[in-house]
């Protein structure tokens, strides 16, 4: 049985004609311990993907099933419970709490928990020796370097023993230098047991992943199963592709990665200009309706 | 996770410090009118109840006016008697000390508020004319020379308080100087004691602040237009006090045609009627007061909402790493009541504070009790919830995903 389950999860967002198709009818099965990077252009639904696993999204339609349960539509207690117990969040501006120093912004989550203050601080002091971070316990967020406020994140992340890390470009900010190390410490998480969801612009960063998923306009049109420590197929071919990126495009401020939209055979159904379609989930409703 | 709470709330508001204390001022100064109204009224029915006391339960006290009203067995305050001009004279004072149920009588008939001595001129002063019985009648002590007697009553001799002793003479024994009254000349033959009554007192002064003058000196002042304040009547041991009261009251009705225009109390009665008016008189300047601490709350939820909108992400941050509505709504809530409970501390702090000045300076003594701190608390905490209810609501329901995007 999969950890995440989830069948045909469409998001909307606006309405009338603002609407906008984040995620077009998405199913995907993540098994425990996976170690899943996403890829696709700027717009693509990566986001709004890991928000909806992440339970900090409802998906307009489809059902989600999480450790086995259907998790979609629970109230936003228990939603806000299972956030806590089974889910650590990594940011891409790290997103500490700027008044509290390092140790309380990683014993933060705990303090949901009705933990303790001395159990707490016990706690998040092992978890900063862990990611290296011991010796900066009292240091405030602004007197971190990017990559030292990352691994903080990413100790309040692990702090609960999630099973589940959800780590939106979390190295989108740093410098090859640190992005290096929190990528170690992910890959290390990852050694422990976890599964980790890990969205990325850096091709480079798939030799971390066991699977690798690619996204284009709100639906995932690749899924490969990759060995840890190679670089994916596909990414390698947009690695290889990346300085090919024209004076031109430098100019019109377009990257090679945005440009670079999936071939014909990852993207079988070419879905470029389509209108949003507003029609359509109301007959996914009902399917989603029958099934339970 | 309620010391959690308050420790994020304390670290929060010192962050805004300026904010903060500017919130806060609208709750002491509620909290602090409120308390020290509350607590003055207390002092003054404390002072009175304390005189009345002195007086003795057998003295009678006729006043101008229908005091009390009785409908229905219920006996309620006419305030209007207190604006009327008074319908008492001095042949209802001769005619009560005619009569046999009582030991001794004594007028109190206003004169004049100014009077002037050595040090100049006072227009505070509570100028009256008595009869020499006056001072034995309420116990009330000389310090210094001796009060007028009977046979002193055409002279011009005045007794006066002790702080009129200070005011106009500069020294604690003027007996001997003179003051002067609406042109005529008075020699200060005895100064009272302190006294602790207040502006409220029975004679509706306070006798540290009188002049008394005898009542012959006092009708030709006035041209015989002597406006008496009250009539005291001490009535012999022996005699039922009821029966002294009903035949005081078929007296001056007599001198009056029939009409009872005029009220005959007991010292309980006086005891109730004083209740009424300062319970009356604070209950409205509090309710002013109170004005304040509706303003102070609107302070806290204005600052609470755009603290809210501030800390959006925060929010937002709070509730991916697993915060519940419930525990966001908490900590907005303790903010607002640590604002409400602060001010609502420091507003207390200044009402012992005022009331030691009004202790020290004036001849009030305010009587900060259990029951107004009890009160003050409360209004502070119901102020704190019922004005950070809604900022706080607004912040936990915020959908995590918009506010962790939201600036
Ligand atoms: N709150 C919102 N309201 C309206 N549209 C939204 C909202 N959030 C996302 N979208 C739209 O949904 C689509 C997917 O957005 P999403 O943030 O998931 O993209 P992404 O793949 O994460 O992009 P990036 O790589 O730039 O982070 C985009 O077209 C975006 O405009
Ligand atoms: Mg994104």
């Amino acid at each position: 049985m999969a950890l995440i389950e989830l069948d045909e999860v469409s998001k909307l967002y606006g309405f009338g004609d603002a609407t906008t198709l984040a995620l077009d009818e998405v199913s995907l099965s993540v098994e425990k311990g996976e170690f899943i990077a996403v890829m696709g252009p700027s717009g693509s639904g990566k986001t709004t993907l890991m928000n909806i696993i992440g339970l900090l999204d409802r998906p307009s339609h489809g059902s989600y099933v999480l450790g086995g349960k259907q998790v979609a539509h629970q109230p936003a207690a228990q939603q806000a419970k299972l956030r806590r117990d089974q889910i650590g969040f990594v940011f891409q501006f790290y997103n500490l709490l700027p008044r509290l120093n390092v140790l309380d912004n990683v014993a933060l989550p705990l303090t949901y928990k009705g933990m303790t203050p001395v159990r707490r601080a016990k706690r998040a002091s092992d978890i900063l020796e862990l990611v290296g971070m011991r010796d900066r316990e009292y240091y405030m967020p602004y007197q971190l370097s990017g990559g030292q406020a990352q691994r903080a994140a990413i100790a309040r992340a692990l702090i609960n023993r999630p099973s589940i890390i959800i780590a939106d470009e979390p190295t989108g900010n740093l410098d090859s230098q640190d992005s290096r190390v929190v990528m170690e410490l992910l890959a290390e998480v990852h050694r422990q047991g976890n599964t980790i969801l890990l969205v990325t612009h850096n091709p480079e960063l798939t030799r971390y992943a066991s699977r690798v998923l690619y996204m284009y306009d709100g639906t995932i049109v690749g899924d490969e199963k990759t060995a840890i420590g190679q670089m994916a197929r596909h990414a390698r071919r947009i690695f290889f592709r990346k300085p090919r990126t024209t004076d031109n495009d430098i100019a019109a401020g377009v990257s090679a990665l945005i440009r670079d939209v999936p071939d014909k055979a990852l993207n079988p159904r070419a879905k470029r200009g389509r209108p949003p379609k507003v029609k359509k989930p109301a007959r996914r409703r009902k399917a989603y309706r029958t099934k339970n | 996770m309620w010391s959690g709470n308050l420790k994020t709330a304390i670290g929060s508001l010192r962050q805004r410090r300026w904010r903060t204390i500017f919130t806060m001022l609208g709750i002491v100064i509620g909290i602090s009118s409120v308390v020290t109204v509350v607590s003055l009224g207390y002092g003054f029915k404390h002072q009175i109840v304390g005189q009345i006391n002195q007086l003795g339960s057998n003295v009678l006290t006729v006043r101008p006016g229908k005091v009390i009203d009785k409908q229905g067995g219920v006996s309620s305050l006419n305030l209007y008697s207190f604006l009327a001009p008074s319908t008492l004279t001095s042949d209802d004072v001769s005619s009560v000390r005619h009569l046999g149920l009582v030991s001794s009588v004594a007028p109190i008939e206003f004169v004049t508020n100014v009077a002037s001595g050595d040090n100049g001129e006072l227009d505070n002063v509570f100028v009256a004319g008595t009869s020499s019985n006056l001072f034995d009648l309420l116990h009330q002590n000389i310090n210094y020379g001796a009060p007028f007697s009977e046979d002193d009553a055409d002279q011009n001799f005045a007794v006066i308080g002790s702080d009129i002793a200070a005011k106009l003479f500069g020294v604690l024994n003027p007996v001997g100087s003179t003051v002067h009254i609406d042109g005529q000349d008075f020699i200060v033959h005895g100064v009272l004691a302190p006294s602790s009554g207040g502006f409220l007192s029975i004679a509706q002064a306070d006798y540290n602040t009188s002049v008394f003058i005898p009542t012959a000196a006092a009708d030709s002042l006035t041209s015989n237009h002597s406006n008496v304040l009250q009539i005291l009547a001490r009535v012999k041991p022996q005699a039922n006090i009821d029966q002294a009261a009903a035949r005081i009251r078929s007296t001056i009705a007599h001198n009056h045609g029939g009409t009872v225009d005029f009220s005959v109390l007991k010292q309980n009665e006086l005891l109730g009627v004083t209740d009424q008016v300062l319970g009356k008189i604070t209950n409205f300047i509090s309710a002013l007061a109170a004005i304040s601490l509706l303003v102070g709350g609107i302070g806290i939820m204005n600052i609470m909402l755009v603290s809210v909108s501030e800390r959006t992400r925060e929010i937002g941050i709070r509730k991916a790493i697993g915060a519940t509505n419930r525990q966001i709504l908490n900590q907005f809530l303790v903010e607002g009541l640590a604002l409400s409970i602060g001010g609502g501390i420091i507003g207390i702090g200044i009402s012992y504070l005022v009331n030691l000045i009004l202790r020290l300076y004036s001849s009030w003594h305010p009587v900060i009790s259990v029951p107004i701190l009890i009160l003050a608390a409360g209004v502070s905490i119901g102020t704190g919830i019922i004005f950070s209810i809604a900022p706080a609501l607004q912040a936990a329901r915020k959908n995590p995903i918009d506010a962790l995007r939201g600036e």
